[in-house]
């Protein structure tokens, strides 16, 4: 479990980013944890606070209940707990070749060969880029960097996975695998964290929610806690997701996600037949 | 992005052992620096047909790409046949000039040609070897020649990142050239300092956000390049 207790975390002296966070990440029935905020809100520091690479100006971060330490043995050793992948993949593949960066970080971590051989060929199969392994990154689409960026940090197999924004610039084909590899990955006893502001796929996806405005956690809880306050929603510069506004707007009930709407509404429509 | 990389990943002979290619490509510049003339021809002609036949690239692209390196041969070869002379018999088409002759010489001529034959020769080779071997090829290649780490992390590196810097300036420069940015030589010589200073700013913002990347994946100081894995696919 992550705990932060009375965070906050400014670049410039007096303007703080994020403002006395206090929060607990992955209790019981949380494995994907959503952070959802506008542009600027401080979802991206936040994660950087998470993994040791910016230090609180005030607070304490705890993993497992131990306070992360900030000499660089730690720190390595906090990061093979605790993976991040970044929104922009091209700042984060420095190999020319897809299975030579995906085996990046272990051979840091100086693994043997095929120790190191086996779990990338385990992570391209798990993420469907096996028949892209020997190809350049510069002639890879978007959702395909992407992948290759989430593949160089799956192979660390660290506990907590964290990813910022990964559907930013992604079209809905690369959007539904994203969404189809996150819910594979948490039912192998992955725990993610994740930054967005795109609702619906939040909305889909995630079973905790801690929206954050202005450096500030503004609400946090389940699915129907958080969404329904359509007021402080806009007054965040988000907005609700879809299957909240059908709920509310049309008075139908509130769908965890759509093949749920779908799925009961197909079999309401049998019974109307039948009858 | 670089047409001119594309070629070498679907070429004919793209599964050749890159050791093959590498020999080839040195003993063609062997023959491109020997002393026999009309060998270093029969090589330009030879290695220019293969090269169009095994990368099934159009005579005029192949052409097209020596645009880049002409100016260069041709400035060298000018730079070294014509010359000032005393007497007018030393040199072929005498112009007086100052008191004094300037024109091609006699002596240079024959040297700037055999030049000019054999850095074509060599550069024919290169483009066969580059057009042919895939980048994966070239660093099994260095790795196999036992080079410094230092050497191959550098080479890998470059062509990892030559493509998103061009794409930067691409999209800069068509930002600019959309807005009238290079409409004559005083706005265009303004906008090529932006685009400048652009680059400059993103390579130090690209800096910070790729020094956390290097942290999350445990970077220690060293990119280690080793030999592909045989493909089983």
């Amino acid at each position: 479990m992550i705990e932060l207790k009375n965070v906050s975390f400014a670049y410039e002296k007096n303007r703080p980013t994020l403002k006395n966070i206090s929060l607990k990440l992955g209790e019981d029935n949380e494995n994907i944890v959503g952070i959802i905020g506008p542009n600027g809100s401080g979802k991206s520091t936040l994660f950087l606070n998470l993994v040791g690479m910016l230090k609180p100006s005030q607070g304490e971060i705890f993993v497992d209940g131990v306070p992360i330490k900030y000499g660089k043995r730690a720190l390595n050793e906090l990061r093979k707990k605790v993976g991040i992948v970044f929104q922009n993949s091209d700042q984060q593949i420095f190999y020319s070749i897809v299975q030579d960066d995906i085996a990046f970080a272990l051979h840091n971590l100086k693994l043997p060969q095929a120790e190191i051989d086996a779990r990338v060929d385990r992570v391209l199969k798990e993420l469907d880029i096996e028949s892209i392994r020997n190809k350049p990154i510069q002639y890879l689409s978007g959702g395909q960097k992407k992948r290759v960026a989430i593949a160089g940090i799956l192979v660390l197999r660290s506990e907590w996975l964290l990813l910022d924004e990964p559907t930013a610039g992604l079209d809905p084909d690369g959007k539904r695998r994203m969404l189809a590899l996150m819910k594979r990955l948490v039912a192998n006893g992955q725990k993610i964290i994740v930054s967005s502001h795109d609702m619906d796929f939040m909305y889909e996806i995630c079973d905790h929610f801690f929206i954050l405005n202005n450096g500030q956690i503004v609400k946090s809880g389940r699915k129907k806690d958080v969404f329904l306050d359509e007021q402080l929603l806009n007054d965040c510069k988000l907005e609700q997701p879809w299957l909240v506004k059908i709920h509310q707007k049309l008075h139908l009930p509130l769908y965890a996600d759509q093949q749920d709407l779908f799925n009961q509404q197909e079999s309401e429509l049998k019974g109307r037949e039948q009858q | 992005m670089l047409v001119i990389d594309k070629y070498a990943y679907t070429n004919r002979i793209v599964n050749w052992s890159p050791k093959i290619k590498g020999l080839v490509w040195l003993m063609c510049m062997v023959i491109a620096f020997q002393p026999i003339v009309w060998l270093k021809a029969i090589l330009i002609v030879a290695v220019a047909a293969d090269t169009i036949f095994v990368t099934k690239v159009s005579l005029h692209r192949y052409l097209k790409w020596f645009y880049v390196i002409l100016p260069f041969l041709l400035l060298s070869i000018i730079g070294i046949v014509f010359t000032m002379s005393a007497s007018k018999t030393q040199l072929y088409f005498p112009i007086h000039l100052f008191g004094n002759y300037f024109g091609v010489s006699k002596a240079m001529l024959p040297k700037g040609l055999l030049l000019g034959v054999q850095v074509l020769a060599a550069v024919v080779s290169t483009y066969w070897f580059a057009l042919t071997t895939p980048f994966r090829q070239i660093l099994d290649l260095l790795v196999s020649l036992h080079l410094s780490n230092l050497i191959i992390e550098e080479t890998m590196l470059m062509y990892r990142f030559i493509f998103i810097f061009i794409d930067s300036f691409e999209e800069i420069h068509r930002a600019q050239n959309l807005r009238f940015g290079y409409r004559n030589i005083r706005t265009s010589l303004h906008s090529l300092s932006i685009l400048v200073k652009m680059l400059f700013e993103q390579i130090m913002v690209n800096y910070e956000a790729m020094t956390h990347a290097l942290d999350a994946k445990l970077y220690d100081g060293e990119f280690k390049v080793g030999k592909s894995r045989p493909q089983n696919d």
